[in-house]
């Protein structure tokens, strides 16, 4: 069995990632989004005798040194040197993607070309032959439809035969005489560099250098090559160059062009048409509201019965294990502990899925690109970009999977500023607590109490990101720039891989964090040995006695502090905490809480307030440290948390308690 | 050069040629890499907001004023 290695480059939304996941059958978060494959995937696949593993560059427009995703995509194939590039190629798309084909061939790696979407192309009319194509290019091409699996066995089989060509000619483009002469002259002086003339095409130097690439220039500086080609770079105008050198390239790509596709005259595609009527100035918002109106009723009116189902198994589940499991402890440990406790997150799961089905329909047809579009103004005058509002809505769903995919966002600050907001928009987590207490202590305005909380933390999020704007990250917010894909009809496979790769990471926190939330939660209302469950003597109780002091002028006792402590793990644990803590089980909780002097109505409220705003639970801390590479914005999102939770907390008990007779 | 104007100030439906860049070293080649080049020909889909939807060949993106206010075209030809 031999082994090559492939890796898969092209412009952002060709498909890249949908060919990558045909290819290898991973599993993958497949996007209409620009530029969502971030990191660097890789998955295997046989065939033929070879064992290929394929790894998905991030998509770029280009290979220069503009963007992080374009410095990963060049240094891997010059460093790590993979046996074949396959270059994804919107076949309705040509020129700009040929664009980015010149730069790689510069690169003087074997390459082949996935000509893929060539089914959107053909129904648009056009037609493409692809070996004249090939034959102009000097590289192979291959038609594809990655979304329908075709064309991939050739497409392996040409990058099998490609990488045991050898050796390798570089296609160049020629630049014309004047610069040509240059880079002869730059590739003379960089030839003294032996080291760099080693691992780097000599070529594909001076045309970067040419071009101003800092990353290049990096490259020489220490070298002795570099007083020689700083002398012949200050002898000439860089920015006329690299406008010359764009120049040459397109006029290559569009000398082979007529030749190779006849393109179907098109007025007013149906893209065009949908586009005016959801971009509209005076139609686009309100149908935007309507798509995301339609989208939170359908997520709660389709989840509900699979969610009554999930809560009767629980039920009956942790009942069955509670009476058939001795000792008694054990069977406490597991009914009420794990069955109970899991069980409460569980059952989030039909919204959480249908949720983001929803929107992986939306993200696939293109339209997510559209709201962005349309979100970006107002956005923008709360110093948020429009790409913001994404992970906004699936903040909704779930801050975790919310906040990995502010990763579209380009700014730094941009992308800082939208994870620091991102934890007040309320998670399903926390409705089971709205739904407690608002049913509780409000039962006839507790629709209204639960919409009040939503607004609040929508708006403790707009708030704080101009708060941060004018104070810790200052700045303009850096300008929009988003491809419109075309509308697509979304498969149903992309959709459902979609969905379930932003739920599975839910899943996973109920498997994990939330198992042991649930485990250190029942051993300190357990220990020391022989106390009282969930007494005043147990570690817990000792630990809300100590807390008491700080949150008794919020209204809540030594039980509710306790909660809040566990609620840090997730914060669905906070109705189970108290179910411990009161000695009684969900159902009857209601009626324990109502019946305690100790929590007043309005305490309630100041509760509901409180856990909607306090520090992001673990996992989100823990995605929050992982996606800005500190733990200082980790700790400063749980301390800025916990003091706007107080204050506003504090206002809004003492507020209430002045009609409702005291906090 | 004459007749010259920035795309950001084009109405909406109408069109041109790309002329200049007028943007700094990065954002030129990345706008180079979108398919902004010389010549390239462009058309302004939608200017209702503070982003504008521009059409360049067939692909087509949303792009703020002040980019847009960078890019020098040549109008007519739609």
């Amino acid at each position: 069995m031999r082994e090559i290695r492939i890796a898969l480059t092209g412009n952002p939304n060709v498909g890249k990632t949908t060919l990558f996941n045909a290819l290898t059958g991973s599993r993958q978060h497949v996007g209409n989004w620009p530029g969502v494959t971030v990191e660097k995937k890789t998955g295997r696949v046989s065939h033929n005798g070879y064992e290929i593993e394929v790894v998905d560059l991030p998509g770029t427009y280009s290979l220069t040194a503009y963007s992080a995703d374009e410095v990963v995509a060049r240094d891997y194939i010059l460093e790590e040197r993979p046996d074949v590039v396959v270059q994804v190629v919107d076949a309705t798309n040509l020129e700009r993607n040929l664009y980015l084909t010149t730069q790689v061939a510069e690169l003087g790696v074997p390459m082949v070309i996935a000509l893929n979407m060539a089914d959107m192309a053909e129904a648009q009319g056009d037609t493409i032959d692809l070996a004249r194509l090939s034959e102009f290019l000097e590289i192979p091409v291959v038609r594809t439809v990655g979304t329908r699996g075709e064309g991939l066995d050739t497409l392996l089989e040409a990058a099998i035969k490609e990488a045991a060509t050898s050796p390798h000619h570089e296609h160049t483009i020629g630049y014309g005489d004047d610069v040509e002469a240059t880079i002869a002259m730059l590739a003379d002086a960089l030839s003294t560099d032996i080291d760099l003339a080693r691992r780097y095409p000599l070529r594909w130097l001076a045309v970067k250098l040419l071009e101003g690439d800092e990353n290049v220039l990096d490259k020489v500086r220490g070298g002795p090559a570099l007083a020689r080609v700083e002398s012949i770079l200050s002898s000439i105008d860089s920015d006329e160059y690299e406008a010359m050198m764009a120049d040459k390239r397109y006029e290559a790509i569009s000398a082979i062009l007529p030749q190779v596709r006849k393109a179907n005259v098109r007025n007013m595609s149906p893209s065009d048409m949908l586009d005016r009527v959801v971009t509209d100035r005076y139609l686009g918002i309100p149908i935007f509201l309507a798509l995301m109106w339609g989208t939170f009723q359908l997520t709660f009116t389709v989840a509900a019965p699979f969610m009554t189902m999930i809560e009767a198994a629980v039920g009956w589940l942790a009942e069955f294990v509670a009476g058939s499991i001795e000792p008694a402890w054990l069977a406490s440990f597991l009914g009420d502990g794990i069955i109970g406790g899991v069980g409460a997150v569980v059952v989030f799961l039909p919204n959480i899925f249908i949720l983001f089905l929803i929107l992986a329909f939306l993200e696939d047809s293109g339209y997510l690109a559209r709201a962005a579009f349309i979100m970006d103004r107002p956005l923008y005058a709360l110093g948020l970009p429009g790409k913001a509002f994404i992970p906004m809505l699936v903040g909704f769903g779930c801050n975790v999977p919310a906040i990995m995919a502010t990763r579209s966002i380009e700014g730094e600050k941009d992308r800082l500023l939208t994870i620091l907001v991102n934890p007040f928009m309320s998670c399903s987590a926390r409705l089971p607590v709205y739904i407690l207490l608002a049913g509780t202590f409000f039962p006839e305005q507790a629709g209204s109490v639960v919409f009040f909380l939503y607004v609040l933390g929508i708006a403790v999020a707009i708030a704080s990101a101009k708060l941060f704007r004018s104070t810790i990250l200052p700045g303009e917010v850096s300008p929009f720039v988003m491809e419109m894909p075309p509308y697509r009809i979304p498969t149903a496979i992309t959709s459902l891989r979609h969905m379930w790769s932003r739920g599975s990471m839910y899943i996973r926190k109920a498997g994990s964090i939330i198992l042991i939330g649930v485990l250190v939660v029942w051993a300190l209302a357990s220990f020391p040995l022989g106390v009282e469950y969930g007494s005043a003597e147990s570690f817990a109780g000792m630990i809300g006695h100590l807390l008491e002091p700080l949150v008794a002028p919020l209204g809540f006792d030594w039980k509710v502090a306790v909660a809040l402590i566990f609620g840090f793990i997730a914060k669905e644990i906070v109705v189970g905490s108290l179910g411990v803590l009161y000695g009684t089980g969900e159902e009857t909780l209601s009626s324990a809480l109502l019946a305690d002097p100790g929590l007043s109505a309005a305490a309630a409220l100041a509760l509901m307030v409180f856990v909607l705003l306090y520090t992001p639970c673990v996992a989100a801390i823990g995605v929050i440290r992982q996606e800005t590479g500190s733990w200082k914005w980790a700790g400063f999102s749980v301390a800025y948390g916990l003091v706007v939770a107080w204050l506003l907390a504090f206002v809004v008990g003492h507020s209430a308690g002045l009609f409702l007779g005291g906090i | 050069m004459a007749g010259t104007c920035p795309l950001a100030l084009l109405a909406p439906g109408t069109g041109g040629t790309v002329a200049e860049l007028r943007a700094g070293k990065g954002m030129q080649t990345r706008l180079f890499g979108m398919g902004f080049c010389p010549d390239a020909r462009v058309k302004v889909q939608c200017a209702d907001r503070g982003s504008i939807i521009v059409s360049v060949g067939d692909a087509r993106y949303a792009l703020s004023r002040g980019m847009a206010m960078k890019i020098l075209v040549r109008e007519g030809i739609p």
